[in-house]
């Protein structure tokens, strides 16, 4: 009977390295550092579809993870969704990780939400971490969502701040809860400076045609329609969509606000002069943190929201397009983190 | 069938333009919906509808050879990547002609499977979308990350091919277009977008429906191509070389669905992105049954699709609302023709449909996002449950056919 247990976990051990040939980001960064710190947690990181070098989401979370790493000296394993994988390949990835000794594991977007309820069940003495989701209710789960309502509170107030037509827009890629989140903040944002601004909303598709988090020609035609009928400025929250939206405004010379991670030095150099702020969404802030207690021993579980107190959402001020604005801004951000002001999260 | 079939007037078709215009004028005054013909509207409607045709375009040779092409998509996925892989490093016609090109490998697989070794069209064509995903992000992994802007969802940015503007023209016509005189503003708004920025891809776009149009349809090259459609084992033993004509047809076929995707990567927008094409190459293989596997009717169907989606995406909740009385009102007419024809009870439940959405139109003010979003498929769907008694497929389309069936 041992002998088959330890038979299994060398062929885990193996099948787990073999697994790991296929991507090329290293393990063990923080050892191989004579100075740095050691550790013997071991992080098991699954990264939804894109994985590292997204540019946006998963790099976030692995920036978050290298700072743990460099900080603490942990160990880590990294493995990446495929795009329409089963629910079962999702399972399996946790399942590896705990059968390897991974302890935490970190899942990476609510894609991996069913499969960490189900694995979590298996392995109640492995912790579990999910980012964006906060559906799986179990003690050895924690859910690290965010206040991205407060992000885009604030960028609706730069909006309204800034716009000359007292007109602006936000293009939304598919209309489920999780982006009204985002339209919420925004118009709540935009009215608290301007009670009588008007806002367009547009969502490019319905659930569960996810497609309009992909389509850039959408976008663009989205956003020019609410350009060419008087809005000067257009929030996107729409993923690969927002490309067509800083089109459109690059093109009509007006103001586009990225979301998630700070655009204006991800897009493109052409368009860059057309990107006001835009709102943040530091998932290496709830990686960090999320990884700083586990490594002072404490494994949060529950729901942890990160918002504009610890730094988990905010704007960005690149191009220095909202400098002569910072200082209300800072001033709304105040209120909001003192309670002074509720942001709703519906509209 | 020819007995029967009356012959249109010469221009109908610009007639026919003219009244829809009318139309629209009649709307926009009535309900205020600005937004249902300004220039604006109709370039991105332009945009819209060319994916949307040249996929379609690219089922009309298949399936007038008589292969049904339901892997229109996966062709426009290639043709999003050949358009990002070349566009970004050869520059702009480089990825026109790359996605040219890698839409006919799609055609060329298909060809093989279909028409050499009488591969079911269907599994087939199936087999090349879910393909033509994975070996597109696969290859774009392997040739997008780590250049500036790129990564393993996108390209870098792609440089533009050219477009058209004549300045003063589209400025007078844009002041002409902004005094609202009834349907001279639409006229002026649709003269002002084809000379503002409009571009060259669009251009080639329908030149190529046209050119499809005369070679199919007006050279004998076309003849024997549709015949082996129609009767392939006819044109066998008439000496067409059946299964080349078919392998040529599902080449260009797929040429043409590459286009398509290389149209929406680098006009409708600048980059190649993961998932862009979003059905569109369903909607065209939908657009050209529509229109009766004929150009003109794919135009229109392809057209109308492009059009409401604009309206969705533009100032949905308005222009829709408007449309809504524009359907009551064509219902109305629809009704009428009905109890004309004595079929009263149905003229009843029309009239009844009608006034429902008129009660609608007078409730509401803005139709809510949900079902803007829809407006698109709804319509198609009503205009082809009206219209398909109509139709009529080629003859052996979807058939394996193999060589000397003809006996």
């Amino acid at each position: 009977m041992r002998k088959t247990a330890r038979f299994a976990a060398v062929a885990m051990a193996a099948a787990l390295t073999l697994s790991a040939c296929g991507s090329d980001e290293g393990t063990d960064e923080g050892t191989d550092n004579g100075d740095a710190p050691t550790s013997d947690i071991k992080v098991g990181m699954a990264y939804d579809v894109g994985g590292r070098g997204d540019q946006s989401f998963n790099d976030s979370a692995a920036a978050g993870l290298d700072q743990a790493i460099d900080e603490f000296g942990m160990e880590s394993q990294e493995s990446e969704a495929e795009d329409g994988e089963a629910e079962s390949a999702r399972e399996e990835r946790l399942r590896t990780f705990a059968d390897a000794g991974y302890d935490p594991i970190i899942a990476v977007g609510f894609a991996y939400a069913a499969s960490i309820g189900k694995v979590a069940e298996e392995y109640p003495d492995v912790h579990f971490a999910i980012i964006d989701d906060s559906s799986v209710e179990a003690d050895n789960v924690a859910s690290l969502v965010f206040a991205e309502e407060q992000g885009s509170f604030l960028v609706g107030a730069a909006a309204a701040l800034k716009t000359e037509t007292d007109q602006i827009g936000f293009v939304g890629g598919v209309e489920t809860p999780l982006i009204q989140k985002f339209e919420a903040g925004y118009v709540a944002g935009a009215e608290s400076v301007n009670p009588d601004i008007e806002v367009d909303v547009t969502y490019l598709t319905q659930v569960p045609d996810f497609s309009g988090f992909a389509d850039p020609a959408k976008g663009k035609t989205a956003a020019e329609g609410m350009f060419d009928n008087g809005a000067d400025i257009v929030y996107h929250a729409a993923g690969g969509s927002g490309g067509g939206v800083f089109e459109a405004a690059s093109e009509s010379g007006n103001w586009a606000i990225g979301v998630d991670s700070d655009q204006y030095n991800t897009a493109d150099p052409s368009v860059q002069d057309s990107i006001l702020t835009s709102m943040l969404k530091n998932v290496n802030v709830a990686v960090y943190e999320y990884l700083s207690q586990v490594n002072d021993g404490d494994f949060p579980s529950g729901v942890t929201t990160y918002d504009l107190e610890v730094d988990g959402v905010g704007y960005s001020t690149s191009g220095g397009f909202v400098d002569d604005i910072v200082e209300q801004l800072d001033e709304l951000k105040q209120q909001i983190i003192d309670g002074e002001i509720s942001v709703p999260t519906a509209p | 069938m020819s007995a029967v079939t009356r012959r249109l007037p010469r221009l109908w078709w610009l007639g026919a333009a003219v009244l829809v215009l009318l139309a629209i004028s009649v709307l926009r005054v009535v309900t205020g919906a600005e937004d249902l013909a300004s220039s604006g509207t109709v370039r991105a409607t332009l945009i819209a509808l060319v994916p949307i045709m040249l996929a379609g375009l690219g089922g009309l040779w298949s399936e007038r050879a008589g292969v049904v092409n339901i892997g229109l998509e996966g062709m426009m996925v290639l043709g999003t990547y050949g358009a990002g892989y070349f566009g970004y490093h050869y520059g702009a016609w480089a990825g026109v002609a790359g996605a040219l090109l890698m839409g006919a490998i799609g055609g060329l697989i298909h060809a093989t499977a279909t028409v050499v070794f009488g591969v079911d069209h269907i599994i087939s064509g199936v087999a090349i979308n879910i393909i033509a995903v994975g070996a597109v992000q696969y290859l774009a992994s392997l040739t997008f990350v780590g250049l500036p802007g790129g990564g393993q969802t996108q390209s870098p940015k792609l440089d533009n091919v050219g477009s058209i503007t004549i300045g003063p023209l589209s400025d007078a016509l844009g002041e002409v277009e902004d005094q609202n005189i009834f349907f001279v503003s639409e006229l002026a708004a649709v003269a002002r977008a084809m000379v503002t920025n409009l571009s060259l891809l669009v251009v080639l776009a329908f030149v190529l429906l046209f050119v499809t149009y005369w070679v199919l349809w007006r050279t004998s090259f076309g003849l024997r191509l549709r015949s082996t459609g129609e009767s392939p084992s006819a044109a066998e033993s008439l000496g067409v070389a059946v299964l080349r004509y078919k392998f040529v047809a599902v080449l260009i076929s797929g040429a043409l669905a590459g286009l398509a995707g290389g149209f929406l990567a680098m006009v409708a927008s600048s980059n190649y992105r993961d998932g862009q094409t979003g059905g569109r190459g369903y909607i065209g293989l939908a657009a050209m049954i529509f229109g009766n596997w004929r150009p003109g009717g794919l135009l229109a169907g392809s057209g109308l699709f492009g059009y409401t989606q604009t309206l969705g995406l533009r100032q949905g909740g308005t222009s829709v609302h408007a449309l809504l009385l524009a359907v009551a009102v064509l219902a109305i007419g629809l009704a009428g023709y009905q109890l004309w024809r004595k079929q009263v009870r149905l003229a009843v439940g029309i009239l009844v449909a009608a006034a429902a959405l008129i009660t609608v139109y007078a409730a509401i003010d803005v139709v809510p996002g949900d079902f803007v979003n829809i407006t698109p498929y709804v319509v198609t769907l009503l205009v082809l449950a009206f219209a398909s008694q109509r139709l009529r497929m080629p003859a052996a389309d979807g058939q394996v056919y193999r060589r000397g069936s003809a006996g």
